[in-house]
């Protein structure tokens, strides 16, 4: 069950040196895969300690569960300086393989993870299945998405659309006003010990074990990896001064990021990147946080459409807008932190309902007009650059796939949002996994699931007519089938967040056909 | 009605001995079609013995260019006949026109399998340097690189070409054995109705049975050129869509009623397809030069709609700093996207010193701001998208998929020549066969 520390694999047990979270890999290559663990090589090496020896780990890529096949092994160092997390990088490797993978250290083996390489580039891919997970906050529940995703044993590749953890202390931001399982550190992450600790304690779930486990993930962050609404220099929930400078406490999340996630990435260098999937998709995900410009006052501000502020940055734009014209693979699917479509507040909301939302939203709220100064919609200029390349350039088949906003969501993206109703012309559509775990509209609320929050669906729906489907109030996960034909997003929603035995159910389906650039409801 | 209700023709020669032949026929409701036939070739309609080999032996190819359609027009509701056939096919959604994205270079580039800077023809519209004019490239001698229609012939096939517009005809001239000559023509537009091309092609196939027909539908691109509600409700173009669909649809019924659909494969696309502009939204170079007349004065323009073509036609001396200038000028304008060396784009020579691409929901007006006054346009990027599905009654065609491949216009001749044997022409092709489409023999 989730929340159990791992050190129940016996084989762990067996010596002083322990691999006590697990195992992952992550950003599929054709030819590799990048593996994750971390040692604790002595009982006082905890986590953010910056105790115990450098040590060996070894490390076996092999064709078979029972390693007898060894594709590739090799050694690495790894110490305090690191805290004690390894990363290995095998190459050589053969595309769309699946492998087997583990580490050793001091006389004891890692548990077994599996992982799989992406196809090589240009072959002809019939289907693509993707696991979509966003907002896992452990003090709201457990991690039972995580669960059911790694126990499907059909995902090629999971995406993280980021929060993958919270940086709040104990009792800051829970389940409605529950805290299911109190955060270490119980203070709210700020120093390099804090951040590494926080990942420790994720990576302690076995529900997200097993998934790392199980399927290589492509992460990328959204702002509660660092702080709340952080921005190039600074973050709402960061008070310059009083909580160190927004630089130290930045490069701190970065460093532990780069050291706890199973990723490409290190400290000061780039994490927007771009995999490749045969001929069939590419996905770039999207560094939104590191490169923005702050956050607009207000939707009315002139500040939101200024073409001086920027969610991407220059370069991170440039690449983004090179990659949608390059046309060697038919789907362009874009790993995209926080929602691009554009939303306005309805105008028919009641006080309550109003208020909801701004909660679960975290914004101040104007009738008719874009509601969330955080997404795409606080930046305009860049939203415009992008849907106007799409169009200028006969883009086809880009798909966002975005997280963030705790709700379930399937839109088409306008060339023009004055216009669509009549012409319902798209340039791309986007879809929106929910939290694995984190609040929304009913828990905000304080009611039940799928009642209060139908009459603001419904709102929102008809302010927004690009809006195909919309769920405020459930939690669970996405899987994102790719074939040449469609692209086609099932949710799976939680029975109960807060329960480690949370079983999960298939809650609806949106799909995009080929060469559309709309949402239509599966059947 | 459906098929060739009465044939009333009469063999004939052109007045030149052991020229071309003419059939006169009758189909449908329509006026009388008359096709035209290579020397010697055979009317299989007066003929017992046009063609030796049995119907069943042989498979047909029919290449349909539904002119100016875009991907996401083919619908269940609207157009039912040709959303069939994609379902039934193999469907290739990530297919794009080229540059440029005009009519009479992607038809080019489909019957060739190369890109103008080998065929010679880079767009509708350009400046002829020896005879001093703007003009189409609609002469037969304009085409530098031999087609499908002409090589296949050399190897014993026949061929035909059902071509709508006039251009079209005019280029083509008589490199299939058989030949429809567009009519009646829509006075402007210079092309003949869906009805009349279906009627051509229905004909063609009773009359000579070609082993490969290449045909051309202009309905849809030429009522999307002049429906001024194309930016919102597209009202003349969706009937339009209609209209043409149910022609499709009728060639379909045609075959199955012979007895030939069993032993067709039908290739359907786009040469490109089609965007909008609202009446404010219009580039003229000529404009943008004005305050330059030294420059103006050195350059020429060949206006394509969703791309102007700049030709230097001023002394040599004065060409790299004259043509950066002008680049710096028109690039400088809101509703330009880009601009680029033809070399970049594979043009070739004829396409001049710059092509200027317009952004969606733009268009240019050269050389004067009244010379393009439709709001549907093409030649741009953002009319690359297009159809491109392989379906048809034969059972070498595979059912019912979709595939990533990146289809272009220039494939198509790789494809037929391949499935008919045919080897690829010196210098190889720039496209590629898509014989994925087809299971193996």
């Amino acid at each position: 069950m989730g929340g159990q520390p791992a050190s129940s694999n016996a084989a762990v047990l067996s010596a002083g040196t322990r691999f006590d979270h697990g195992v992952a890999s992550g950003d599929p290559l054709p030819d590799g895969i990048l593996l994750w663990t971390r040692v604790t090589p002595m009982t006082e090496a905890v986590p953010g300690s910056g105790l115990g020896p450098d040590v060996s780990v070894t490390w076996e890529v092999a064709e078979d569960s029972g390693f007898l096949r060894v594709a590739a092994k090799g050694t690495t160092i790894t110490g305090a300086a690191r805290d004690h997390t390894v990363k290995a990088t095998p190459t050589g490797l053969r595309p769309s393989t699946i492998y087997w993978f583990r580490f050793r250290s001091g006389g004891v083996a890692s548990p077994v993870g599996r992982t799989k390489t992406a196809p090589a580039a240009g072959v002809a891919i019939d289907r693509l299945r993707l696991g979509v997970v966003s907002c896992a906050n452990l003090q709201a529940g457990f991690f039972t998405a995580y669960r059911h995703l790694a126990d499907r044993g059909d995902l090629d590749v999971v995406l993280h659309l980021g929060d993958y953890l919270y940086e709040y202390g104990v009792g800051e931001y829970q389940a409605r006003d529950v805290v299911v399982r109190p955060h270490d550190p119980t203070t709210e992450m700020i120093t390099l010990e804090h951040y590494r600790r926080r990942h420790a304690q994720y990576k302690s779930d076995l529900d997200l074990q097993s998934l790392h486990a199980a399927v290589p993930v492509i992460v990328t962050w959204d702002d509660h990896e660092s702080a709340n609404d952080a921005w190039s220099e600074g973050a709402e929930n960061h008070a310059e001064g009083a909580e160190g400078t927004w630089k130290a406490r930045r490069e701190a999340s970065q460093q532990a990021y780069a050291e706890w996630m199973p990723v490409r990435y290190d400290v000061g260098g780039q994490l927007y990147r771009r995999f490749g999937f045969g001929d069939l998709a590419s996905v770039s995900m999207l560094d939104l946080r590191s490169y923005r410009s702050e956050q607009a006052a207000n939707m009315v501000s002139a500040d939101i459409s200024s073409p001086d502020r920027t969610i991407t940055g220059t370069a991170q734009m440039d690449w983004l807008l090179d990659g949608f014209t390059q046309t060697d693979t038919q789907w362009k699917l874009v790993g995209n932190p926080v929602m691009i479509a554009p939303v306005r507040f309805p105008s028919t909301l009641s006080t309550a309902e109003i208020g909801g939302v701004q909660a679960l939203l975290g914004t101040t709220t104007i009738d008719g007009v874009p509601y969330n100064v955080d997404q795409w919609d606080g930046y305009a200029a860049d939203r415009s650059r992008v849907i106007s390349h799409l169009r200028d350039h006969g883009v086809t088949d880009t798909v966002f796939l975005t997280g963030d906003i705790h709700s379930g969501w399937a839109c088409d993206i306008p060339a023009d949002p004055l216009t669509y109703p009549t012409t319902g012309t798209s340039v791309a559509t986007e879809l929106v996994c929910t939290s694995v775990t984190s609040d929304n509209l009913d828990d905000i609320l304080g009611v039940p699931p799928r009642t209060a929050s139908l009459a603001v669906e419904t709102a929102f729906r008809t302010a927004n007519p690009h809006v195909k489907y919309l769920d405020f109030d459930s939690h669970g996960f996405s899987v994102l089938e790719v074939t040449p034909a469609a692209v086609r997003m099932d949710w799976y929603v939680l029975s109960e967040r807060t329960s480690p035995a949370s079983t999960s159910s298939l809650s609806t389906s949106f799909r995009v056909a080929a060469g559309t650039q709309t949402v239509t409801a599966a059947l | 009605m459906s098929g060739l209700d009465s044939l009333t023709a009469v063999s004939q020669a052109d007045g030149i001995a052991n020229r071309r032949t003419f059939l006169k026929i009758a189909v449908g409701a329509g006026a009388a079609v008359v096709l035209s036939a290579a020397p010697g070739a055979a009317w299989a309609a007066t003929s017992a013995a046009a063609d030796p080999r049995a119907p069943a032996a042989r498979t047909r190819v029919y290449v349909l260019v539904i002119d100016g359609c875009r991907p996401d027009e083919i619908t269940p509701e609207l157009t039912p006949r040709l959303h069939a056939l994609r379902t039934q096919g193999v469907n290739f959604p990530a297919a794009r026109s080229l540059p440029i994205m005009e009519t009479i270079p992607n038809h080019v580039m489909m019957m060739t399998g190369v890109r103008p800077d080998r065929s010679g023809v880079p767009a509708n519209a350009v400046y002829d340097r020896a005879e001093g004019v703007v003009r189409n490239l609609d002469r037969p001698s304009d085409l530098r690189f031999p087609t499908v229609l002409e090589r296949l012939r050399t190897g014993g096939l026949t061929t035909g070409s059902v071509l709508s517009k006039e251009y079209l005809f005019g280029i083509f001239g008589e490199r299939a054995t058989y030949r429809w000559e567009p009519a009646p023509l829509v006075p402007v537009s210079g092309h003949a109705p869906d009805q009349f091309t279906m009627d051509a092609l229905i004909a063609m196939v009773t009359a000579s049975d070609p082993d490969l027909v290449f045909a051309n539908f202009g309905d849809i691109d030429r009522f999307g050129h002049s429906d001024e509600t194309g930016s919102s409700v597209k009202i003349a173009r969706t009937a339009s869509l209609a209209r043409s669909d149910s022609q499709i649809g009728r060639f379909v019924d045609h075959l199955v009623t012979v007895g030939l659909w069993e032993s067709s494969v039908i290739m359907v696309l786009a040469d490109h397809s089609m965007d909008w502009s609202i009446p404010s939204n219009l580039i003229s170079i000529d404009l943008i030069l004005q305050d330059h007349p030294e420059l103006r004065e050195q350059v020429v323009i060949g206006q394509n709609g969703g791309a102007d073509l700049v030709y230097w036609v001023g002394s040599d001396a004065g060409r790299a700093a004259g043509l950066a200038e002008v680049r710096a000028l028109v690039t400088a304008h809101e509703g330009v996207l880009a601009v680029h060396e033809p070399a970049e784009l594979r043009l070739g020579a004829n396409a001049g010193n710059l092509v200027a691409y317009c952004r969606a929901g733009w268009r240019f007006s050269d050389p004067g701001v009244l010379s393009n006054p439709i709001p549907g346009n093409h030649g741009h990027p953002t009319t690359e998208p297009i159809p491109f599905f392989i379906s048809g009654g034969s059972p070498r065609v595979r059912t019912g998929i979709t595939l990533s491949d990146p289809a272009r216009t220039m494939d198509v001749a790789p494809t037929v020549a391949a499935f008919f044997g045919l080897a690829a022409p010196a210098g190889g092709y720039d496209g590629v066969d898509r014989a994925v489409a087809f299971t193996s023999v």
